[in-house]
């Protein structure tokens, strides 16, 4: 028995798929709609077309693997490195900005099963910084602080090395009042040393002579700025003094591997509320 | 604050500005690059230059809107990368750990492991299309943008997205059918719209 006889109204492959997008206007969504109700073939195509969408549309939504950084000065003419990506013309003047990447899951490095948000903060670059600490000398033990008081962010420091001013540490947080059930973001970067790995950081969160280590988040990254690293921490999980509320100093520390024993400390100040 | 008042105070030289504009697209940018080469490291490469580039461009950019034209940018890299002869790469099957906006992750690990190779099955479904019919399907189905937005970000006539779009999942469509496990036939479901 021949088929019946197609209207000349049968949609196309691309009025169904338009159809489900809610993308024909009213006269075209209303014919095709007519002319599904009463035809298997175009019912079946369009839940076809229907269950591909839905397939792709469930794949879930990923968290970037990185903080993304801008180039401290815009040039109008761009330089693409396509050996190297695009680190090549940019990496010596950077900002970092750390932009709000929603890591849902850290590895079991927080104690908390939550991470909040990070909101934006900026290390400046540290070529534009002066030069505040005593400079050890090379070869020597000594400890280097550099003054980052033109950073853009209350949240945010980098420290330099004076002897190798590529070597630096960033370190960035992502507010500076906490309350006692709150979380901290605390993410850093090192640059400048290929040998550096985030075993060589220590993070000490601490109030007078009293502080309480925190553990190295097993998030890293490597970019062009060096390696980085990520972590969330519950404040109510930290061993604080009672009561924790005051006025604490977030630290970051860095050895040198060359031998001097040269240390870079990043410094913060956080509030507990 | 909408993208006019951020993109304008980042034309006048505002990393902030920019700051906040890349926080706003951080997610959407990563997914779509994501999706049309595969590999998170060449997603994140691909996304940080398009913000480079929209960084350093942001001047040059007059009544267009943003989003359109930083999908622009980041779907010219996605071409250059091909271009560049690198090829598409496999998603490392732990991708579903780092679910942004879910954060619940699927319990029971047969249903997890289900989801996982559902997933997978997808994305080789997406990588088996042409270019330019994935990154339609993707700016559509991913970012869920409107067909005059894709029409934008692409530069075409809008009949040209439509086709584009539904060609793109008349071949996914095909790619999954041989895995009726996964994905069962609809013909039996109610499909009111």
């Amino acid at each position: 028995m021949p088929s019946e006889p197609r209207i000349p109204t049968e949609p196309t492959m691309d009025e169904l798929s338009a159809y489900l997008d809610h993308e024909l206007d009213n006269e075209a969504k209303a014919r095709v709609a007519e002319h599904v109700a009463g035809c298997a073939d175009c019912q079946a195509r369009l839940d076809g077309l229907r269950q591909a969408a839905y397939a792709i549309r469930a794949l879930p939504m990923e968290t970037p693997p990185r903080t993304f950084v801008i180039p401290t000065k815009r040039r109008e003419s761009f330089r693409w490195a396509p050996a190297a990506g695009w680190v090549g013309g940019v990496a010596a003047a950077m900002l970092i900005i750390v932009v709000g990447v929603q890591h849902l899951n850290f590895g079991g490095t927080t104690s908390a099963g939550s991470a909040s948000p990070v909101s934006g903060g900026l290390a400046q670059n540290p070529s534009t910084l002066s030069q505040k600490g005593a400079a050890a000398p090379t070869g020597s033990p000594g400890s280097v602080t550099a003054d980052s008081s033109r950073a853009f962010s209350p949240y945010s420091k980098t420290v330099t090395d004076p002897r190798n001013n590529a070597r630096r540490l960033s370190l960035m947080i992502n507010a500076a009042t906490y309350a006692t059930d709150g979380f901290i973001v605390v993410d850093g970067t090192m640059s400048g040393d290929p040998s550096s790995n985030v075993g060589q950081i220590r993070l000490l969160l601490r109030r007078g002579s009293y502080g309480v280590e925190l553990p190295m988040p097993q998030q890293t990254f490597t970019n062009s700025n060096g390696i980085g690293f990520e972590g969330t921490y519950s404040i109510a999980a930290l061993r604080l003094p009672n009561p924790a509320t005051g006025s604490y100093t977030l630290t970051a520390t860095w050895v040198a591997t060359d031998g001097s024993a040269v240390t870079l400390f990043a410094e913060l100040p956080v509030t507990i509320k | 604050m909408d993208d006019r008042d951020l993109v304008g105070r980042a034309r006048r030289g505002d990393p902030e500005a920019f700051t906040q504009l890349m926080m706003q697209y951080q997610v959407p940018v990563y997914n779509m690059a994501l999706r049309m080469v595969g590999r998170p490291d060449d997603a994140a490469d691909i996304a940080q230059e398009a913000f480079t580039r929209a960084w350093v461009k942001i001047r040059t950019l007059r009544d267009a809107p943003f989003k359109s034209w930083l999908f622009q940018i980041a779907a010219n890299l996605c071409y250059d990368h091909f271009r560049r002869g690198r090829r598409y790469g496999e998603m490392p099957d732990e991708e579903t750990n780092k679910v942004v906006g879910l954060g619940i992750a699927t319990p029971d690990p047969q249903e997890r492991a289900e989801a996982s190779e559902r997933n997978r099955l997808v994305r080789q479904s997406i990588e088996a299309l042409e270019p330019d019919m994935r990154l339609a399907i993707i700016l559509r189905d991913v970012n869920g943008m409107a067909y005059d937005e894709i029409a934008g970000v692409l530069r075409v006539p809008l009949g040209t997205v439509k086709s584009r779009i539904a060609r793109a999942r008349a071949q996914v469509q095909e790619h999954l059918q041989q895995y009726p496990d996964f994905f069962p036939s609809t013909r039996e479901d109610a499909h009111a719209e």
